[in-house]
């Protein structure tokens, strides 16, 4: 590396571009993360529905951005639809963090409210009966959640990827070599994951629901000796879960500027990573895992090939657990 | 005035019943104990009052109301608080928040409870922002009465309060639970270590195989030649 660095083919701009990246991609793994391990820690599920919450959430919630941004010049079933079937493009709408903030944050609400709903209906139609089921059960119907979660979103938005947004504001800072460039995008998710994260470690230290999630982590039947509303507490924490989902999920649609069916399915395998590299049901855990993950994966790009990351991103892992077989913060839940 | 009334309580786990016909009562403020060998159903009995068991038959009335059919969060509505033998903390929470959990079913913390259990355990006042999973096997005990008393409950049921505990804590352990009585709380407690028990309480039960064996004061349980041969180890 410094060889390179010395010789010229690897700039200073090029490493703070692939970490800038790294950190912008590793918040959004992170954020989904923290909805996976909370409901991991209480349930002791993994829930493999949760890459399609972040997928149909992103769908519903970038639709109604799109109606919002396009309202009163393109019908609005094509709007909510994405213009599926070519009907409307992203260049037509204008819609981008710097055109359309308004349009990108409600988009983002609905996003979260989806994805909160999604989990919390999910849990009472499905889960909910499997409870004291065995982890195996609940870990095979959650396969199959998220089979017709994601066929759902292949039968309302087709196989198509779609692009998003249209050009927006960006700033470059200059470096050594070349410049940084910081895009609209990429600062609004840094700035609503660490807005998201602060706000969580706050429920988890500050609040009475946030205290009884972590003593329901810690030990259920306790929990239950002490008065602590098991579900109550449980769908409550899916509404948190989901909601995150829902917001990682649209800001990755953000930050890549197109969507698919699969958005949420490719990101669950990191976020997967991410958390079982924190120490899977520690919500910091997933925050530290996510953001290594997602700056594993960008840096590595200096010297694997694009089509290797994810693999680069599990090589860590696999390395992280020979080590620390219980993840980074394993062992000490929440 | 009695409290507590358990008639022919018939319980179990699942399809394997544990108890067989169990009566037993405990007044207001009075401090009763459960002894008996091992795997006679001690435990099972306090579980089978707090709704953690399968109730098969027989009646368990707390302050004139049946609580047989309650799940464990309607009996702490209820004024029950109970002390499980292990894992009776929240070791990720602190000490602090361990107690708070305990009265986690009022809309606020309240003060004088907290203050009183302070007041009872002054160590956890100063160790209130710890970890309760790094307190050594005594202090953990502690929280989890005091966990119990943030209700202040009308009557503590309390396993094995000293199972684990380093010999000289055991005393100590003893003089809490004195206290807690002393201030008008009823106790009803299973131990194994049976002469301190029964030396200690007002009143004690020995269950065999499930089933009540005998019931007196506690001197007399203790002074009774049979009893002590074959249940207390001379």
């Amino acid at each position: 590396m410094i060889r390179q660095l010395t010789t010229g083919e690897l700039t200073v701009a090029l490493i703070a571009s692939y970490l800038w990246r790294g950190l912008a991609y590793g918040l959004v793994i992170g954020l989904a993360g923290v909805g996976l391990s909370l409901t991991y820690d209480l349930l002791d599920f993994a829930n493999f529905a949760h890459g399609d919450y972040i997928t149909i959430s992103a769908f519903v919630g970038w639709g109604v951005a799109y109606l919002v941004a396009g309202f009163g010049q393109f019908s609005p079933g094509s709007l909510l639809f994405l213009g599926v079937g070519g009907t409307v493009y992203p260049q037509d709408v204008g819609i981008s963090v710097t055109a359309a903030p308004v349009a990108i944050l409600v988009g983002l609400i609905i996003a979260a409210l989806v994805g909160a709903l999604l989990a919390v209906a999910l849990d009472s139609a499905v889960y909910k009966s499997m409870r004291g089921a065995g982890n195996i059960t609940l870990l095979i119907a959650s396969v199959g959640v998220a089979f017709v979660l994601r066929y759902a979103a292949v039968f309302l938005f087709t196989q198509q990827t779609f692009g998003l947004t249209a050009d927006s504001w960006s700033y470059e800072i200059g470096l050594p070599g070349g410049a940084v460039r910081i895009t609209s995008a990429s600062l609004l998710l840094i700035i609503v994951a660490l807005v998201m994260m602060i706000a969580i470690h706050l429920l988890l230290t500050r609040t009475k629901l946030g205290k009884a999630m972590r003593a329901m982590g810690a030990n259920q039947q306790l929990a239950r000796v002490t008065g602590i509303p098991s579900e109550k507490i449980v769908r409550r924490t899916w509404l948190i879960g989901g909601a995150l989902a829902g917001i990682a999920g649209f800001m990755i649609a953000l930050l890549q500027g197109t969507i698919n069916y699969q958005i949420g399915w490719t990101l669950l395998l990191l976020v997967f990573a991410g958390v079982i590299m924190g120490g899977i049901g520690s919500v910091y855990g997933a925050i530290v895992g996510g953001i290594l993950v997602g700056l594993i994966t960008r840096v590595s790009l200096i010297w694997i090939p694009a089509s290797f990351t994810e693999a680069t991103g599990f090589a860590v892992m696999i390395l992280i657990l020979l080590t620390r077989p219980a993840g980074i913060f394993g062992g000490d839940a929440t | 005035m009695s409290i507590l009334d358990v008639t022919s309580l018939d319980a179990g786990y699942g399809d394997l019943q544990v108890l067989f016909d169990v009566d037993l009562h405990v007044d207001a403020g009075e401090y009763v104990t459960i002894v008996g060998p091992n795997g006679a159903g001690k435990s099972t009995v306090m579980k089978s009052i707090f709704g953690l068991t399968h109730h098969m038959d027989g009646s368990i009335v707390y302050r004139g109301t049946n609580i047989e059919a309650n799940d464990p969060e309607e009996n702490v509505h209820e004024g029950l608080a109970y002390v499980p033998q292990s894992d009776n903390v929240f070791p990720p929470l602190s000490v602090r928040e361990n107690l708070e959990m305990g009265a986690y079913i009022l809309d606020e913390v309240p003060e004088d409870a907290l203050q009183s259990v302070f007041d009872r355990f002054p160590i956890l006042e100063e160790r209130q922002q710890q970890k309760a999973g790094s307190m050594s096997g005594g202090q953990r005990q502690m929280l989890a009465m005091g966990r119990a008393l943030m209700l202040d409950p009308a009557l503590i049921l309390l396993d094995e309060p000293s199972a684990g505990l380093a010999p000289d804590l055991v005393d100590e352990m003893f003089d809490n639970i004195d206290r807690i009585v002393e201030s008008g709380t009823a106790v009803l407690m299973v131990e194994q270590n049976a002469k301190e028990a029964l030396s200690r309480c007002d009143r004690g039960y020995v269950l065999v195989n499930g089933e009540n064996r005998y019931s007196d004061d506690g001197e007399t349980l203790l002074g009774d030649e049979q009893i002590r041969r074959e249940f207390l180890g001379g």
